[in-house]
């Protein structure tokens, strides 16, 4: 929402609420808890077969000769490394091994067919399917089976580096101690095959499991059941080449349909029993033990907490979801909406011979509020002189300790009055400008504003329609060539452009900008003048008018420039100072909802969609940053990128709309795409520290300010003018 | 502590060599020290040039006021260091996201580029020649210490069966307008060093190659940076994206020098245009919403080359055109901040002592990091036969760490011995190891 008020220091905006040097960690520990659970969420996710990338085979130079010759099991640990050792599975020996599980539709019938033959087997399961079914990992340990690591996610380990290596082992280690207290030595490559497949690539990866512990177990016996080739063709796979060989099969219980594969084991255990066989893990096999190990202490606390967090994680992402579905259909409406009553704005007051009314010749009181402007204020009243409309101006110099006044009298305007008055905050001086204001059309600005010479004329003639109380101009940033300041050009300009038209077509303005607006006095004191009860006194006094049934309308061509902070740290302050002033004023003037008559109007139509754009919608903002992070890790990144650019394409034609309404250059634009991630990110901290202020300490505020001088005006009502 | 006093102090440490006028003086003189990768200097060979005076070098007088232009950016020699040391460290670590965090190269040329465009107010092949005289002398020192541990161990003329060409290769040892030859396998000294040692050696000459033949064109780039800025800024990168389409056989000697050119020409051309003030024309707000786009499109034509190891991905020194382009965004942004520091920021004044000798050691430091690296294996290998070492520092022995720690004690090792050579190229009092001493108090003045 663009608005403008001046970047000053004064009594209404106390100490505690310059922002606290805390202020970025709740903001950002919120979004990166949503992120960690995010990961934790894409992982679980991570379906198997998910990761398509897969390493072609290359040479087998560095392959020592006894590995690609061996058995199926490679121990390269320790003071193996170089030199490692190979083990078959003994004769009359069947390990058999089911990849990729356990799936909560075919592990357990297959454990069921395992319990009833009597066979003990190993399961190589991935860290991303043991936190989705830990039942059934409880279920695997607790039948006596093995139980071997296959990483998290099931990439290709060939294609990324030992970062992601031990990542992958380190976090499958921590679910499976998480849901069955163990950890497993026995680990199998995705994607691998048997010992003679390995490759130049693909061999670093075993040497690297090997050195951190790990005894790496390939097949003898793949039996493609994951083509679903039929029973008869899984179970001839199955059979060993030689009469008495013992072998490692390897079956799949997840990935897909699995009914092939269930119905051939039992064939595949009484055909291989017929032949003498007995069936053993690997652990068994070797000799060497279970592969499986108990484990205690924080190991396990760890694990389990990991688990709980996974699962929660789980919970929590269709909120988010919908969450995001919610920020779409706000943002996509929200731009239709402004599409089209903008579009219906400037229909009908672009028509030839429009007029709100007669036109307003009368002369009007200019009041420029001032405190410490002596860079601009010369700019500002001379800016003024040149104006073509008959006006007075009355400076209020609100305590300033710098030279203002001086130079003010200095300057020696005809139509300048000069009041001065006790630092007393901005109401107040703008209440003193309208007491001693003669005419019944009263213009505010700021005092670092300049006016161009029919900004006054433009502004004031909506006030043919007696119904008009109050008009908003057209602020636009003058210091727009440097980052900060084209990124509150492209503000401004969309501001004023598309969300003050819809709001002046709604009728429900909620903001007369500080720096250009023009109000009845007969309106300003049916309200009670400017009030300082909030930090946003112009957002206040607009409510104000509204429920007193005034008409609010924009008049796009009364132009005022204006200088909009120059730093980041100033922007944070304007935006925490504006957006808690919202949050004060809806909060003021909350009884509006229940009214009757044209308050009732405002509280019902205006409220809400202040809440709505200006509350709730900049506080979800994000997430679309956040899906599209998620989705380029987890999901498809060029959908997600897409996706994303999508929003921004949107973003920018709406732009580029209003800057052609605004007939602004459109150069401007080539920023917008940093601009809108800043800005999305500024106003979600902003807001979130808006309502941590408003929720904690914000009742404080709520009582009127500490005076610093005595009650009233200054009498010394100084007339600038020389004669 | 007066004038005089400090002046004393300062010629003291000085070997009482310079006549210290004032504060101003040792203050510039300590700051000033001009190396061979940034000719800012070298006014100096024209005494009689007006403007020489603020950027006088050591031993010249220098007047009490500091003028803006003869003070020495600071933040320039932050990024001239910087860039060094993520030189040393990537040829240590080979970590492939240490050049996407900080492109090196990039930054080193457009810097080169800037000054290039500055020193051109004058003849240019004055400065030419004078470009010249700072770059070869140490390589030729460089050259002369690894031609001969090459040729004694075991290279010669009928390594690759053609004497006559081996020969005529060895001119580039001189000016090296193509890579300087070297021997791609050699005993290795009786097995101490790789067989490939000389080949490790020698990977910093290629930087001398390219800014060999930026320096040669920089006249007619210039001209045209003048003429037409943003077309000159686009050529280089448009010239890379034609050279790595795959359509244009990239083997042999001119079109490597080709490729290299045109992968940093846009760097060096963006120095330039900044000299040039270009960069100041056009609104501020441009260059940083345009960054984040070149550099997207940088990571994007990374990610999508082909790779050698994919255990280790896609490493921005392997892939020319992203390289351009990644650099070039860099290099913009850098550009962009500049913020022209005539003495260092508080949290930086530590490191004055550290920049400032890089700063005028940075050819020496370039070209003998690879050396040092390569030694330490031998150095690390005696450590092995040490049974304490062996028994207990294991860790330490097989860390990669390790052998970076021992390349910083050669590498000083390396500036002590070959580092005058620079001073003497620059006319310049050699000096052992230009490390400036601060003055008590200074900072606060």
């Amino acid at each position: 929402m663009s608005r403008h008020q001046r970047p000053r220091q004064t009594v209404l905006r106390p100490r505690r609420l310059a922002a606290p040097p805390l202020r970025f960690f709740l903001p950002i520990s919120v979004l990166v808890t949503l992120l960690a659970f995010m990961v934790l969420r894409g992982m679980a996710n991570n379906e198997v077969f998910h990761d398509e990338k897969v390493a072609v085979s290359v040479d087998k130079k560095t392959v020592p000769k006894s590995v690609l010759e061996g058995g199926p099991v490679v121990d390269a640990r320790g003071d193996k490394q170089d030199k490692p050792v190979s083990y078959t599975v003994p004769d009359k020996t069947i390990v058999l091994t089911f990849d990729d599980g356990p799936s909560k539709d075919w592990t357990p019938k297959i454990l069921d067919v395992l319990a009833q033959k009597h066979v003990k087997a190993d399961f190589f399961v991935t860290g991303s399917m043991t936190t989705r079914n830990p039942d059934l990992i409880r279920r695997i340990v607790a039948g006596g089976h093995e139980i071997g690591v296959h990483t998290y996610t099931h990439p290709d380990l060939a294609l990324h580096n030992n970062m992601r290596l031990d990542w992958e082992l380190g976090e499958t280690q921590l679910a499976l101690a998480g849901v069955a207290g163990i950890h497993s030595s026995l680990f199998r490559p995705p994607y691998s095959s048997t010992a003679d497949a390995l490759d130049d690539w693909s061999w670093p990866v075993s040497k690297a499991v090997g050195k951190d512990g790990y005894l790496v177990a390939f097949i003898d016996k793949d039996t493609d059941d994951w083509k679903r080739p039929g029973v008869g063709a899984i179970v001839q796979a199955a059979m060993p080449k030689l009469a008495g060989q013992g072998e490692m099969i390897l079956l799949h219980d997840a990935g897909g349909n699995r009914s092939q594969t269930l119905a051939a084991l039992p064939l595949i255990i009484d055909k291989l029993r017929a032949q003498g066989y007995t069936f053993k893990t690997v652990g068994e096999a070797l000799g060497a033990g279970s592969a499986n190990t108990k484990v205690s202490g924080s190991t396990l606390w760890a694990g389990r907490v990991f688990v709980k967090s996974t699962a929660f994680s789980v919970w929590l992402m269709p909120f988010l979801v919908g969450l995001l579905a919610v920020v779409g259909v706000l943002v996509f409406a929200r731009f239709a909406l402004m599409l089209v009553l903008s579009l219906l704005h400037v229909r009908r007051t672009r028509r030839p011979g429009f007029a709100h009314g007669p036109p307003v010749t009368e002369p009007v009181s200019v009041i420029v509020p001032a405190y410490n402007e002596q860079e601009c204020i010369t700019n500002t009243l001379l800016s003024l002189a040149a104006s073509d409309h008959p006006i007075e101006v009355i400076v209020v110099d609100d305590g300033s300790s710098d030279d203002t006044a001086a130079i003010v009298s200095e300057l020696g305007l005809p139509m300048v009055r000069l009041i001065r008055q006790p630092n007393s905050g901005k109401p107040a001086a703008l209440n003193t400008g309208v007491a001693a204001a003669s005419h019944e059309l009263i213009v505010m600005m700021d005092g670092d504003t300049v006016f161009e010479p029919a900004t006054v004329r433009e502004l004031v003639q909506p006030f043919g329609n007696p119904r008009i109380g109050a008009v908003a101009g057209n602020a636009k940033v003058g210091n727009r060539d440097t980052l900060i300041g084209a990124w509150q050009h492209i503000e401004y300009v969309m501001g004023f452009n598309l969300d003050r038209r819809m709001y002046d077509v709604l009728d429900c303005m909620p903001t007369i900008p500080g720096a250009v607006g023009a109000f009845r006095r007969e309106a300003l004191t049916q309200v009670g003048g400017m009030s300082d009860d909030t930090l946003a006194e112009d957002t206040d006094v607009t409510m104000a008018l509204h429920r007193a049934g005034w008409k609010i309308v924009y008049a796009e061509d009364a132009r005022a420039w204006t200088e909009a902070p120059g730093s980041m740290s100033q922007l944070w302050s304007q935006r925490y100072r504006w957006s808690y002033g919202t949050m004060q004023a809806m909060w003021k003037h909350r009884h509006a909802v229940l009214e009757r008559g044209p308050g009732g109007r405002f509280g019902r139509i205006g409220l809400p969609f202040v809440a709505l754009f200006m509350v709730v919608t900049p506080l979800l903002a994000p997430a679309i940053d956040i899906a599209m992070l998620y989705g380029c890790f987890f999901v498809d990144p060029y959908k997600s990128l897409g996706a994303w650019f999508a929003v921004l394409a949107l973003q920018a034609f709406c732009a580029w709309w209003s800057f052609r309404l605004d007939r602004e250059k459109p150069w401007y634009l080539i920023t917008l795409p940093v601009q809108q991630v800043v800005y999305r990110v500024l106003m979600y901290m902003v807001l979130l520290q808006s309502w941590i202020t408003a929720l904690t300490g914000g009742r404080l505020r709520w009582q009127k300010l500490r005076r610093t001088g005595e009650v009233g005006l200054d009498v010394t009502t100084a007339e600038a003018a020389r004669s | 502590m007066n004038t005089t006093e400090r002046g004393t102090f300062m010629s003291a440490a000085e070997r009482g060599t310079y006549v210290m006028a004032d504060n101003e003086t040792v203050q510039l003189r300590t700051i000033s020290v001009p190396e061979a990768f940034v000719r800012r200097t070298e006014h100096l060979d024209k005494p009689g040039r007006p403007d020489a005076a603020p950027d006088a070098g050591p031993g010249a007088e220098q007047p009490a006021a500091p003028r803006a232009r003869g003070v020495r950016d600071r933040y320039l020699d932050l990024l001239r260091a910087l860039a060094l040391v993520r030189v040393v460290i990537y040829h240590n670590f080979g970590w492939t996201w240490l050049p996407l965090v900080f492109p090196s190269m990039g930054v080193m040329f457009a810097l080169a580029g800037s000054l290039m465009a500055r020193s051109l107010s004058r003849p240019a092949f004055g400065v030419i020649r004078s470009r010249l005289r700072r770059l070869l002398p140490p390589m030729w020192m460089f050259g002369a210490v690894v031609v001969t541990a090459m040729i004694l161990d075991g290279w010669g003329p009928h390594s690759e069966g053609h004497p006559h060409w081996w020969w005529g290769k060895l001119a580039f040892w001189v000016l090296p307008l193509s890579t300087p030859p070297f021997a791609g396998t050699v005993h290795g000294f009786s097995g101490h060093l790789p067989h490939s040692w000389a080949e490790q050696v020698v990977v910093p000459l290629w930087y001398l190659r390219a800014y060999l033949w930026y320096v040669l064109l920089s006249p007619l780039m210039l001209k045209l940076v003048r003429r037409v800025p943003w077309v000159t800024l686009a050529v280089p990168l448009v010239l890379s994206a034609v050279l790595n389409s795959g359509l244009v056989d990239q083997s042999g000697r001119v079109m490597e020098t080709a490729t290299d050119f045109t992968t940093f020409g846009a760097c060096w051309v963006l120095g330039m245009a900044h000299q040039e003030g270009l960069l100041r024309r056009i609104p501020q707000y441009v260059v940083p919403s345009l960054a984040p786009l070149v550099l997207a499109a940088g990571f994007w034509l990374l990610q999508r080359a082909p790779v050698d190891d994919p255990r280790i991905g896609p490493d921005l020194e392997a892939v020319p055109l992203a390289q351009a382009v990644w650099s070039f965004g860099c290099v913009m942004l850098l550009l962009h901040l500049s913020p022209s520091w005539e003495r260092w920021p508080k949290p930086l004044e530590r490191f004055n002592g550290v920049i400032t000798l890089l700063n005028s050691r940075a050819v020496t430091v370039y070209l003998w990091h690879c050396v040092a690296l390569v030694m330490t294996e031998p150095l690390i290998d005696q450590l092995w036969n040490n049974h304490f070492a062996y028994a207990h520092l294991r860790w330490l022995l097989t860390s990669q760490w390790f052998p970076l720690l021992v390349a910083i004690p050669l590498i000083v090792l390396a500036l002590l011995l070959f580092g005058w050579v620079e001073d003497a190229a620059a006319k310049r009092r050699p000096r052992l190891f230009p490390y400036p001493r601060r003055v008590k108090g200074r900072r606060r003045a």
